[in-house]
Formats: C-alpha cells, sequence, structure tokens
C-alpha cells in the first residue's frame, strides 16, 4: 500500500489570479495606458455610461472595452457604435471576471494599439469585488433606484473601489434621494471619490473624465 | 456564487501539486479562511465536490476548511494583524486599529489559504 504524505502548502487560493492581475497592471503601467474596471449591479447603468465615456473619448483616445456578461453581445455592440473597439466576453454561469480572462483577450490584441483599456463587469455587487483583474483603477455604480441601504449593504465593493458613482441623479426628488448614498459612498473608505451621474442626461461624465485622469 | 471559481482555483494549484510530488491520489485538502473571506464554506465543499467529481487523482477526497484570524492594516498607522473587536456600528467590514484606534482600516478579506494537501505517493 502506498504511504500517505501530507504536503504542508501554506498558499493563497487567490494566487494565481492575484499574480496575473499584478502583471496585467505592470504591463499596463509599463506601457503608460489606462485600465479601469466597472462593476455594479444588473441596471446600475454601466453600459450607458460607458457609451457616454466611449462618444467623449474616441475621437482622441484608442478606446478597447472588455463586456463580461452571462449571454449575449448587447452591452458590446452598444458601447462599439460610439467608437470604442469592444469585446464581450459571455461568462456563461460566472459571475465575474477573472485575470485569466481579461489576459485572455489581451493576448488577442496589440496593447499598443490602444490607449485606454475598460472592462465592464459582470452585473453584480458581491462577486467581483473578491477578484482582482488587473485594473489601475476600480469603480462602483450604483443607481438611487437601488434604495438608500445599497451602499451599506455592500460595504466590500466599495472598500475594494477608488471611486463610487451615483448614477440616474435626473431622478432625484423624484421619489429617490442621492444623497444618503453619496454620504455612505464618501465615509465607507477613505478617499473615495464620489461622483453623481445621470448617463441619460450627460450630467458627471466630465467629472468622471477628469478623475480618472484623462486629458480631452 | 463564486464559491466555484475559488474552489476551481484550489484544484488547480493541487493539481500542481499532485504532479509535482508525482502523487497517484489526493486525500484530503485543508484550507482556511478569516470571518471575513467572503466564503460561504458549505458552497465552497459542494463547488469542490462537483468539481472533481470526475477527476481519477481526487475521487473520494475531502475538502476541509479551518478558521483563521482576521486582519486589518492601518492606514493611520500602519499597524497590521488583528482587529480590535469592536467594528464599525455604521458600516460592516469597518475595524479600529487597536494600536491608534482609528477607523481608517482596511480588512484583509483573501486570507483563504491552501494550509495541507494529504497525497497518496507510491514508493519508489
Amino acid at each position: 500500500m502506498s504511504p500517505e504524505r501530507k504536503v504542508v502548502v501554506k498558499k493563497l487560493a487567490y494566487r494565481v489570479n492575484d499574480e496575473l492581475a499584478d502583471k496585467i497592471r505592470e504591463v499596463m503601467k509599463s506601457k503608460n495606458k489606462l485600465f479601469f474596471n466597472m462593476m455594479g449591479s444588473i441596471g446600475a447603468g454601466k453600459t450607458l455610461i460607458l457609451e457616454q465615456l466611449a462618444a467623449k473619448l474616441s475621437s482622441k483616445y484608442r478606446v478597447f472595452v472588455i463586456n463580461g456578461d452571462v449571454a449575449t453581445t448587447i452591452d458590446a455592440d452598444r458601447i462599439a457604435k460610439q467608437g470604442a473597439t469592444t469585446v464581450q466576453i459571455n461568462t456563461g454561469g460566472g459571475c465575474h471576471l477573472s485575470a485569466k480572462l481579461i489576459q485572455n483577450e489581451l493576448d488577442k490584441i496589440n496593447i499598443d494599439d490602444y490607449d485606454i483599456f475598460i472592462a465592464e463587469n459582470v452585473g453584480n455587487l458581491i462577486c467581483p469585488a473578491a477578484w482582482d483583474i488587473g485594473a489601475q483603477l476600480n469603480i462602483t455604480v450604483v443607481s438611487i433606484t437601488e434604495g438608500e441601504y445599497v451602499v451599506k449593504k455592500h460595504p466590500i465593493i466599495f472598500k475594494n473601489s477608488e471611486i463610487a458613482i451615483i448614477n440616474k441623479c435626473d431622478l432625484d426628488g423624484l421619489g429617490f434621494n442621492s444623497d444618503v448614498l453619496a454620504e455612505d459612498a464618501a465615509k465607507i473608505k477613505s478617499g473615495m471619490k464620489v461622483i453623481l451621474t445621470s448617463a441619460k442626461t450627460g450630467q458627471g461624465i466630465d467629472e468622471l473624465i477628469t478623475t480618472l485622469g484623462i486629458e480631452l | 456564487m463564486h464559491e466555484y471559481s475559488v474552489a476551481s482555483a484550489i484544484v488547480d494549484q493541487v493539481k500542481a501539486i499532485v504532479e509535482e510530488h508525482k502523487a497517484t491520489q489526493v486525500k484530503k485538502i485543508i484550507v482556511s479562511a478569516s470571518p471575513y473571506d467572503v466564503i460561504i464554506p458549505e458552497l465552497l465543499i459542494e463547488a469542490y465536490g462537483i468539481i472533481t467529481d470526475d477527476l481519477d487523482k481526487f475521487k473520494g477526497s475531502t475538502l476541509e476548511m479551518q478558521n483563521s484570524k482576521a486582519e486589518i492594516t492601518c492606514l493611520e498607522c500602519d499597524y497590521k494583524g488583528e482587529p480590535a473587536e469592536e467594528g464599525d456600528p455604521e458600516f460592516a467590514y469597518n475595524f479600529i486599529c487597536p494600536k491608534c484606534e482609528s477607523r481608517d482600516t482596511h480588512i484583509n478579506m483573501k486570507n483563504l489559504t491552501i494550509e495541507t494537501v494529504d497525497l497518496v505517493i507510491p514508493d519508489n
């Protein structure tokens, strides 16, 4: 009978993903590229914000957007119409993007052909928070229609973000209120930049561009 | 449910260990997680069972979970270690630094660690 042996491992479960994420960040930094990760619930307005961004940025910058969704190419098709190059990842049942999924797409292109890289993560306020995809900035979008406790209920994703976007502010005062969400997002993490937007009207999009350090 | 992804990441790492040691069978994997690692143990163990069901070298193996200590980093005084017991009454996952009492701390939510793997390794 073959002997059993206990092997001491002591390695982090996320190690392979996080090492690849660090590598992606290093490559982007060394090539002076901007790569940010946009997270948020289904229906928060991530895609419409990215359509607004793509429309404003594409005349000056070469924008590459990776869209994560369980199925369809709807989001990638929408953003492509605004001048960005887009690719859709269908995760099947997967509830988040990962560094490997991002690297797979980067391997298919020449990074030097683009200036700005954006990942629109799968709509979800829980799982994407745990998976580093190699972005330099993490943005979480919530809309005021999601209720005034949505920041308090999902602290992890905000603690893992540098920018919080409170979207659908055109509905402010119409039974919805952006104040509590903006205050909670500012309090939950020091240094958090909070931006009030309406992707529908374009409110706050220029502020987002400035916050990202992009010159128009 | 990202436990499936986490279980896959564990299995991938253990596959490499199996290769390294020329093992014929995995018997048991022990992982440790802190209370704030955003993992539901029952779901992780269930996902492990699904993933390894058709992997010969993992047949009959078990995944066991142990508790590890929570760890914060204080963004004011650079303290790294266990938080003070009292968390922020307003925001979950916010903890007080036991050294300088600042609430400006970061809780490490990725402590999940593969501790040991029990393998069957044939004699040479």
